[in-house]
């Protein structure tokens, strides 16, 4: 369940990845089933563990300028509309 | 001689003069002629004689010898009356000596008695023939006679002639007479002396010096001719002797001294005479002038008397003041004049008087009625007069001053009174009340009562004027006609007055009764047409009241109201026409008494009309309401059998979905049979459900008509169609549930390898605490459940447990979830990669699966699943209908690679 934002400062990160998918990372979680939205896997090699800006359990909160509202189902697509660049914000 | 002549000067002109001192110069001359000069002698003996002859010829004789012609003395004493031109003592006629001697004696007396004293003259001598006694005899009554009275001024005899000649020949120059003999001897002077009194007898300016003679006997011609002088002189003797004889000179001279001074004697005494005349005509001019001033005077009193006393009295003070003016100018300017005049007139007559006394004239008498005394009495009359008539100018001043006050005050009063009264009779005549409102109408009732208060107030005024005007006729004013009339005016208006304002106060009394009565009936008008149109206006709403019935009970009732409402018209009209009779009846005093009425009822907006109108309103309203009524009870029943329709269905089809609903849950519930012939039956079920859906669209139709009417109850059956809808839909899902159900089931125990006794034996359990019987688990019955089946928990296992069970947080647990929570314990999990790699099998071992694949591999449901969920893959090695199962499977789990 997604909860209310807490009034924790969050710090947030922005990155640009570009060549396509696939893009190094596992998300996990979603509006389905009452989680946030955590990067859970990076793999070693794929164009997020090269940008070294993103870590494991950050959450993904903006997906190509588009805020996410939290569903999975949403952000696969938009992320996987993305054909050469793929713009992301986390937070963590 | 000289000094002689000196002394004789001082000496007045009068001829009654001191003959004394003439005496002594005659004597001093006598004697010394005796020594005469022979020339002489013959030249006065020529001139002696030619004088006497000019005297004697008047007498009518003459002389021829002067000698001898006197020795008798009778022409001598003939001479001397001639000279004198008075008698002598008659002569003796003897012809004797001393008949001679006395003769003369009394020619020599006269000659004495006439003053002159004659030394050494004897009356004998004369007799005798004694020349030049005769001689100087003759010249002494010459002198006596001829010079001795010649007055010149203040000169008289010998000097008077000198002086006489000296002014008559100034004028000549060439002729200078300082002598009675050298200055003679050019003729000159004699010449001068005819020509200075007869200008016309010689041409003087062709006479000349040197030629004497010529002079002299021009001058004796013209004197022989013209002036009756003889000649007594001759020329050649004057002019040959260097001293002519100045006795002969002076003679001659004397001649006509008294030829021209006779004239001018004439002269003189007729100056003398007008001089006298003068004095006589001036005081007759005097007594003329002072009758005729008296007269004027007396005139003039004559005439102002009556002026004065007239006593006619004017009209006006100006007259009056005029008069007195009048009088004032008499008194400064017109009488000082007179009064000069009278003065003058007393002085004229005072002079007039002492200037006739003193000229020896009788008094003055003046005529009759002018004398002093009647001029004095008069005048005393005119200031009697004057006085009365200052008085009474004063006195009728005052009274004309007064009358004047008074009619000023007359005039005033009234002035101001018609100004008060002004316009006022218009104002009372006015018919302002007749389209006045009760307050106005009031209002002007107390202005007319504080007019008729003003009105009394001025009552004394009016009386004060009367008063005034009656003082006014007895001190008979002169415009007494005008004041009469005024103040008839103003009392003929007083009464006028006085009844307008009573006819007024009646009409406004009369007016304000009606404007009560109309007034009350306005109000009642008001109280009862207020409540009859609310009752109206309710009426109106009422009869077009917009009504939602939604039973015939309902409409019913509205059309029994409604029938209500009509049985209460009678009574409404009845008030209506009450209400409005009031109306009329306002009408009716109002046309009666001729009132205007402004048609606003004061204590209402609602006007008759309004009722009226209102009320044919209403009246239409009510047929319509009936059919309204009467429309809409047709329409509930149609709608009630609708209802009825739709009742009939929902109790046949609502308890059936019920009892299918009970027998599918049975079916899941109980534990008969496998799996399989569970799935049967509950196909079975399914079957008949599909069947039975046309029920549910007729029902549906039903319900529609039902909507469209407008039909939200229904009071033939509990069952609504949403509850048919929902219990419909509630049996599908329920069916499409329990057969899913049997399906998970069967798959999860393919899956997991459970047998159906193990399954059984699920059932059982959750049955049992699946207390409600719902097929669902609360937390509590789960976790009876699992204390039951020996599972010891913690809260925060119990929690994770819950979670891991109910990850949705539904509070529920599912009879499926159930399963999975237990079988876990026992079952391998699969993970996302176990599932990939599932499907990796499937699409041989490619990177995605086709459609075609999941169709061929999976059961049909479960392969449009995968179909529908799996997103395309995105590779280059993806052929068209390519889809990603790998995110697909992680996404299952929870996760998804990208």
């Amino acid at each position: 369940m997604e909860t209310v934002e807490q009034l924790v400062s969050f710090l947030h990160i922005q990155v640009q990845l570009s060549g396509g998918a696939p893009w190094g990372f596992t998300l996990k979680g979603g509006l389905e089933h009452g989680e946030p939205l955590i990067i859970t896997k990076i793999e070693d090699g794929g164009k997020v563990a090269l940008c070294e800006k993103l870590k494991v359990g950050d959450e993904l909160i903006n997906i190509n300028g588009s805020a996410l509202y939290g569903s999975r189902q949403e952000a696969l697509i938009l992320i996987k509309g993305s054909y050469r660049i793929l713009k992301l914000a986390v937070r963590r | 001689m000289m000094t002689a002549v000196e002394s004789h000067m001082t000496y007045s002109n009068s001829y009654t003069i001191n003959n004394e001192t003439v005496y002594m110069t005659q004597e001093d001359d006598w004697d010394r002629d005796l020594l005469l000069d022979p020339a002489w002698e013959k030249q006065q003996r020529k001139t002696f004689t030619a004088w006497c002859n000019s005297h004697l010829r008047k007498a009518g004789t003459a002389i021829e010898n002067i000698e001898e012609d006197f020795k008798n003395g009778l022409k001598l004493m003939l001479l001397l009356e001639v000279i004198s031109g008075e008698r002598l003592p008659k002569p003796d006629k003897g012809k004797m000596r001393f008949h001679k001697i006395a003769n003369v004696n009394k020619a020599l007396d006269f000659i004495c008695s006439k003053g002159v004293k004659l030394v050494s003259i004897g009356a004998e001598e004369i007799t005798d023939g004694n020349g030049k006694m005769t001689l100087g005899m003759i010249w002494t009554i010459i002198l006596r006679f001829a010079i001795q009275d010649i007055s010149v001024e203040e000169t008289s005899a010998k000097e008077g002639l000198l002086l006489w000649c000296q002014r008559k020949t100034a004028p000549y120059r060439n002729v200078n007479v300082q002598n009675f003999h050298i200055s003679w001897k050019d003729g000159l002077a004699l010449c001068a002396l005819i020509h200075r009194h007869r200008p016309d007898l010689i041409d003087y300016s062709k006479l000349r010096k040197d030629d004497p003679i010529g002079n002299l006997n021009t001058a004796f011609e013209v004197a022989e001719k013209f002036l009756d002088i003889p000649k007594m002189l001759d020329a050649e003797d004057i002019v040959n002797t260097p001293k002519p004889d100045e006795k002969a000179i002076m003679t001659y001279v004397s001649c006509f001294y008294h030829a021209f001074a006779g004239a001018e004697q004439a002269e003189t005494a007729a100056n003398r005479i007008c001089k006298v005349l003068a004095v006589n005509q001036e005081n007759e001019k005097l007594m003329e002038e002072y009758e005729k001033l008296a007269s004027e005077l007396l005139e003039w009193i004559r005439r102002t008397i009556p002026w004065l006393e007239n006593r006619t009295a004017e009209q006006t003070m100006r007259a009056m003041q005029q008069k007195l003016e009048d009088f004032r100018d008499y008194r400064r300017i017109h009488k000082p004049p007179r009064v000069q005049e009278k003065c003058q007139l007393e002085i004229n007559f005072n002079t007039l008087q002492t200037k006739l006394r003193l000229s020896n004239r009788p008094a003055f008498m003046p005529s009759e009625g002018k004398m002093v005394s009647d001029i004095a009495n008069a005048w005393k009359g005119l200031e009697g007069v004057e006085k009365g008539y200052e008085e009474w100018l004063l006195t009728e001043i005052r009274r004309l001053e007064r009358l004047d006050h008074l009619a000023e005050k007359f005039k005033q009063k009234c002035s101001m009174h018609e100004s008060w009264t002004g316009g006022k009779e218009e104002l009372l005549s006015q018919k302002d009340y007749e389209s006045a409102s009760l307050m106005e109408i009031r209002a002007l009732m107390r202005k007319h009562e504080a007019f008729e208060s003003d009105l009394a107030a001025h009552q004394d005024r009016v009386e004060q004027i009367a008063a005034i005007a009656q003082e006014l006729n007895e001190l008979d004013y002169h415009d007494a006609a005008s004041v009469n009339a005024r103040c008839q005016g103003i009392c003929d208006q007083w009464d006028n007055l006085g009844t307008l304002t009573q006819k007024r106060r009646d009409a406004l009394e009369r007016v304000e009764k009606l404007w009560e009565t109309i007034d009350q009936l306005y109000l009642e008008f008001a109280k009862r047409a207020a409540p009859f149109n609310n009752w109206m206006d309710g009426a109106m709403e009422d009869l077009q009241d917009m009504f939602i019935v939604h039973s015939i009970e309902e409409i019913q009732s509205l059309i029994t109201a409604h029938d209500q409402f009509k049985a209460t018209l009678p009574e409404a009209d009845k008030e209506r026409m009450a209400t409005m009779g009031i109306h009329n009846e306002i009408l009716k005093i109002a046309q009666t008494y001729g009132i205007k009425l402004s048609g606003i009822n004061p204590y209402t907006n609602l006007s008759p009309q309004d009722i009226s109108s209102k009320w044919d309103a209403v009246k239409h309203l009510v047929p319509l309401r009936d059919q309204m009524l009467q429309e809409e009870v047709a329409r509930q029943q149609a709608n009630e059998r609708l209802r009825r329709q739709f009742a009939a269905q929902a109790n046949i089809i609502g308890p059936w979905i019920q009892t299918k609903m009970e027998e599918i849950s049975h079916v899941s519930v109980d534990i008969a049979g496998s799996l399989e012939e569970q799935m049967n039956s509950l196909k079975q079920y399914e079957g008949n459900i599909i069947n039975y859906k046309s029920n549910i669209d007729k029902l549906e139709g039903d319900h529609q008509l039902s909507q469209e009417s407008l039909i939200f109850d229904n009071k033939h059956t509990n069952y609504t169609m949403e509850h048919v809808r929902v219990g419909w839909e509630q049996l599908l899902t329920t069916i499409a549930r329990t057969i899913n159900e049997v399906e998970n089931q069967i798959l999860t125990r393919d899956a997991k390898g459970i047998s159906q006794e193990q399954l059984n034996e699920f059932r059982a359990s959750f049955n049992h605490f699946d207390r409600k019987r719902n097929g669902m688990m609360d937390p509590d019955d789960f976790r009876a459940c699992l204390i039951s089946m020996g599972y010891d928990l913690g809260e925060v296992e119990f929690a994770r447990i819950m979670t891991l069970v109910d990850p949705n947080n539904t509070g529920v647990v599912t009879f499926q979830a159930f399963i999975d929570f237990m079988t876990r314990e026992t079952a391998e999990t699969d993970t996302a990669e176990q599932v990939m790699a599932s499907f990796k099998i499937l699409a041989s071992d490619k990177n995605y699966i086709t459609v075609d694949e999941l169709r061929r591999e999976l059961p049909p449901d479960q392969a449009e699943y995968c179909i529908s969920r799996m997103t395309r893959y995105i590779g280059g090695d993806g052929a068209t209908g390519a889809l990603d199962y790998i995110s697909f499977s992680s996404a299952l789990y929870g996760e998804s690679d990208l």
